[in-house]
């Protein structure tokens, strides 16, 4: 009596079901380890940035990217992971991030610039690598280096159509060297690009800004579609500090998940709102 | 017991053990100056093919010469009978023309002499402390305690063989239960002899005498005696050696049956102590010498080497070697330099000095005297090509300050044709590997310039790392691959362009300094900021930076700034221009005022005077009337305004 195709797996998967595991069985993809951007509630929407994968934090200028940014490298730090910053626009402030609570100290900066003169000698030469170029160089040397706990490309002045040109195969050689890693490789960037590479892809945007101090506005009002509140002058802090970013604080923003880890292709957009404060 | 370690032919083993491809070939060394050039030394081989201590470097030409060579250029070999002795010369070369292998002649060097001496001193030292330096090509072991860790005295003798054969050196092993008959032994037989108590005499009685006289001139010298007392010791030697050979004494056993007071009576104390030596049966004490501090392997080329290719080759067999030395020692190290010696060039006299660099700096590492080359170099050779730079050019400000804050590397030059790169490490290691990558990425970075003609590495010594690793530690990197990662991206981005930021104590805006980034395994974990408390649930803002700051025109209106336009000269700045919504300021701000004196001398990390008012600006800008914070300032001193950084 012939076997039925079920009975049949079953008795070889009995028999030689553990040596050849890989063939025979269905691997399900673990959910992956991850750690906490720095803000609860966009710990709550996306989970958290997940390790061994690529993550990307999107949108426009002042749109709070660099914020978060600094919020996942300080609870990197805290954890005492190193880390490593490729800066393509050299726009890094140290003292944002450590008033933001990055521990300095572990965090390699990788200033990329293509007007870089330090070295006479080489300069013509660097000039014509470009930034883009040196980005992909340096996160390939880092990633391939690893033992970084999160290794962040800010592409974040990087103009879109620039960032477009960076080719899907080094996005898939990038997430390949971090795969088996326990890496964070978070992208900063104006609009997705790596596609089909990220695991995780996080528009935020500013709904409302805050003019505390300005002088044109009295009450809340709305400039451009956007929703700009106004504040009372806060105290000077005794500290003879540059005090005047403080009154920036209550910018609120929005956070939307276009793809996940957890739902390949969230075709419902899920979002959450949070504020930003000022550090200083 | 005692053990003395022998290596035969000990020029020709230096030279062997930098260039280890010598070890089948027939090797003489030469020494002396012209017109004085001699044979010093030679392997069994150079002996085979006729060759002879002594021979003048004409006559050792004639061994070097390649038989295909030596059967075509019938009129050079006419001319060089003329200038050599004729009837032996002649029997010489034609000997040497029917071995397929001609010689290799190579000029003695004493640099590497001594690396290959501390080579074996740290070898030794490695099994025990109590060691005599009797002499470059031997030394003396008391291996009292050793059978505990090695077991019987032939396991000590070939273990130290087996480790002596590891520096590229071979090394005749001789073990007696005295000093002076170890020495015999090791001298005289080849390989490892281990001789029994009491059977000194017996053993050693076929030794030719001629090695106890080698050991009575080299024994009864020392230190302190100054050249005319050697002289005098070898004059004695010698007379006695003609007086034995007289005597028809030609091997130890001969003359240790002669009369004892007959001998002394004829000879003096010296015979006397002679014959107990021929016997075995004498002791002294050993004169044990201090393990070395100083790692340093030389190598003399014997042509300049022009390309990073060849001269990697030479580095990886010098930091082999000096890694091995290290690791007999169980040390490793913190801090590598590479010395150059270059070929002479026209221009040297416009090279940079050690002064003029180094400053108040503490990094100068070059000797106050300069390196003793002996290799002869082809005087005025034509400018080549090395690697397209050149040596003589300044170095960029921002490489010395690079320097001066503990970068990984710094440069030294000298205009002595010495170019010297050190190599500073994080942590202590010993991977040869990973200093050779090193090397070889920042010479490729800065190139010397000239042909290379001799080179040194001089390691700094540091006690290894030792680690205990958990399984939950937190990420980091491994601190070797750390540093060839971080020399590679220098390479990429430039001198000082990765690191760590360093917040300056200044009120000075984006005040900051680049250090060198070290992975915090080993080190104390930092206090965490004040900041941080009650900070996990939002995000904070932040600045981003423009370097430099971008001018534009600022339209002033009742004291505030109220639209923004580029400058007509950088129009291609898009984003910073519109109507500005709504703006908040001034902050005035101003420092280092006091310091404006003496600005011009200090680097861009110190005082800098600033004074300026600043204003945060909401900007609707672009196609889309996108609304962008910016922080905006005024220089006080030009009224020019800047926008200094974005809010995001």
């Amino acid at each position: 009596m012939p076997l039925s195709t079920s009975s049949l797996r079953a008795r070889i998967e009995s028999s030689l079901g553990q040596h050849l595991s890989s063939t025979l069985f269905l691997r399900e993809k673990a959910a992956p380890l991850t750690v906490s951007t720095g803000v609860a509630k966009l710990d709550a929407l996306t989970g958290g940035l997940p390790r061994g994968a690529l993550s990307e934090i999107t949108g426009p200028v002042s749109s709070g990217r660099t914020g978060v940014m600094l919020a996942a490298l300080a609870g990197a730090t805290r954890r005492e992971e190193a880390c490593a910053l490729v800066d393509a626009s050299d726009s890094f402030d140290p003292a944002s991030a450590s008033a933001a609570g990055v521990d300095l100290d572990r965090l390699l900066w990788l200033r990329c610039s293509d007007n870089n003169s330090s070295s006479p000698r080489r300069s013509s030469r660097r000039s014509s690598l470009g930034r883009l170029e040196q980005v992909l160089k340096v996160t390939d040397l880092l990633l391939q280096g690893g033992g970084f706990g999160m290794v962040v490309l800010d592409l974040g002045d990087i103009p879109p159509e620039s960032a477009r040109r960076v080719p899907l195969t080094s996005w898939f050689r990038f997430r390949r060297a971090v795969e088996p890693t326990a890496t964070v490789l978070l992208v900063l960037e104006q609009e997705p690009c790596a596609k089909t590479c990220a695991s995780l892809v996080v528009r935020l945007q500013r709904i409302a800004m805050c003019a505390s101090n300005a002088a044109l506005l009295l009450q809340e009002t709305e400039i451009h579609g956007w929703k700009v509140l106004s504040h009372a002058e806060p105290a000077i802090p005794s500290a003879n500090e540059i005090s005047h970013a403080a009154l920036l604080q209550g910018m609120q923003l929005h956070a939307e998940v276009l793809r996940s880890w957890t739902q390949r292709k969230p075709v419902h957009s899920v979002g959450a709102n949070f504020e930003l404060r000022a550090a200083w | 017991m005692f053990a003395c370690i022998y290596i035969p032919d000990f020029p020709v083993a230096a030279i062997i053990r930098v260039e280890p491809l010598l070890r089948d070939r027939a090797v003489a060394v030469l020494d002396g100056k012209p017109p004085q050039v001699r044979v010093a030394a030679l392997n069994n081989k150079a002996r085979l093919l006729g060759m002879n201590i002594g021979m003048t470097k004409i006559q050792a030409a004639i061994f070097a010469i390649p038989q295909h060579e030596g059967d075509t250029s019938a009129t050079a070999k006419s001319d060089r009978k003329k200038k050599s002795p004729p009837i032996e010369l002649d029997s010489q070369r034609i000997k040497a023309q029917s071995k397929p292998a001609a010689a290799i002649l190579r000029q003695r060097s004493t640099a590497q002499e001594e690396s290959s001496h501390a080579a074996l001193l740290d070898v030794v030292h490695a099994f025990t402390p109590r060691v005599e330096d009797t002499h470059p090509d031997r030394l003396l072991l008391d291996l009292d305690g050793l059978e505990r860790l090695y077991g019987p005295p032939s396991a000590i003798a070939r273990e130290l063989a087996s480790r002596v054969s590891t520096l590229g050196l071979d090394a005749n092993i001789g073990v007696a239960a005295n000093s002076d008959a170890a020495m015999h032994a090791a001298c005289g037989f080849g390989g490892v002899t281990v001789i029994p108590a009491g059977e000194e005499a017996r053993r050693l009685g076929v030794l030719p005498i001629n090695v106890l006289l080698d050991s009575f001139e080299i024994t009864g010298s020392n230190s302190s005696e100054n050249s005319t007392a050697a002289r005098e010791r070898e004059k004695l030697s010698e007379q006695m050696f003609d007086t034995l050979e007289r005597w028809g004494v030609r091997d130890f056993r001969t003359l240790a049956l002669l009369p004892e007071h007959a001998l002394a009576a004829r000879l003096g104390e010296a015979g006397a102590h002679l014959q107990r030596l021929a016997r075995g049966a004498t002791m002294r004490t050993l004169a044990l010498c201090e393990p070395s501090v100083r790692f340093e392997e030389a190598m003399d080329l014997e042509s300049p080497v022009e390309t990073l290719e060849p001269l990697s080759f030479l580095l990886n067999r010098t930091l082999d070697q000096l890694c091995t030395r290290l690791e007999a020692r169980a040390l490793a190290v913190q801090e590598l330099t590479l010395r150059l010696q270059l070929e002479p060039r026209v221009g040297d006299e416009q090279a940079i000095t050690l002064e003029e660099l180094a400053g108040a700096s503490h990094t100068a590492l070059l000797p106050s005297s300069g390196p003793s080359g002996t290799i002869t170099t082809e005087a005025q050779r034509s400018q080549r090509n090395f690697l397209k730079d050149t040596p003589c050019s300044k170095p960029a400000r921002s490489e010395l300050e690079g320097c001066l804050h503990g970068k990984s590397f710094s440069f030294e030059y000298s205009n002595g044709n010495l170019y010297a790169r050190t190599l500073r490490l994080p942590v202590a290691m010993r991977d040869s590997n990973v200093f050779l990558k090193l090397l070889q990425l920042d010479l490729s970075a800065h190139p010397p310039g000239a042909p290379v003609c001799k080179l040194w590495i001089t390691a700094e010594p540091a006690i290894p790392r030792s680690a205990q690793r958990g399984l939950f530690l937190p990420v980091t990197p491994e601190a070797e691959k750390l540093e060839i990662t971080l020399a590679r991206i220098t390479g990429v981005v430039g001198e000082r362009r990765a690191g760590i930021a360093k917040l300056l104590d200044t009120h000075r805006p984006a005040a900051f300094r680049m250090e060198r980034f070290v992975s915090q395994t080993e080190s104390q974990t930092t206090e965490a900021s004040p900041t941080l408390s009650g900070w996990a649930t939002e995000a904070p803002i932040a600045l981003r930076i423009f370097r430099p700051a971008r001018q534009v025109r600022v339209q002033v209106s009742e004291g505030r700034p109220c639209n923004l336009v580029p400058p007509a000269r950088n129009g291609e700045r898009d984003a910073l221009r519109g109507k500005i919504l709504w703006s908040a300021g001034p902050w005035r701000s101003s420092g280092d005022w006091w310091a404006q004196q003496s600005s011009a001398q200090h680097s861009t990390e110190d005082a800098q005077v600033w004074d300026r008012e600043e204003w945060d600006i909401a900007l609707a800008s672009g196609k889309n009337v996108d609304v962008v914070l910016y922080r905006i300032y005024r220089d006080i001193a030009t009224g020019d305004w800047f926008a200094d950084a974005s809010y995001d």
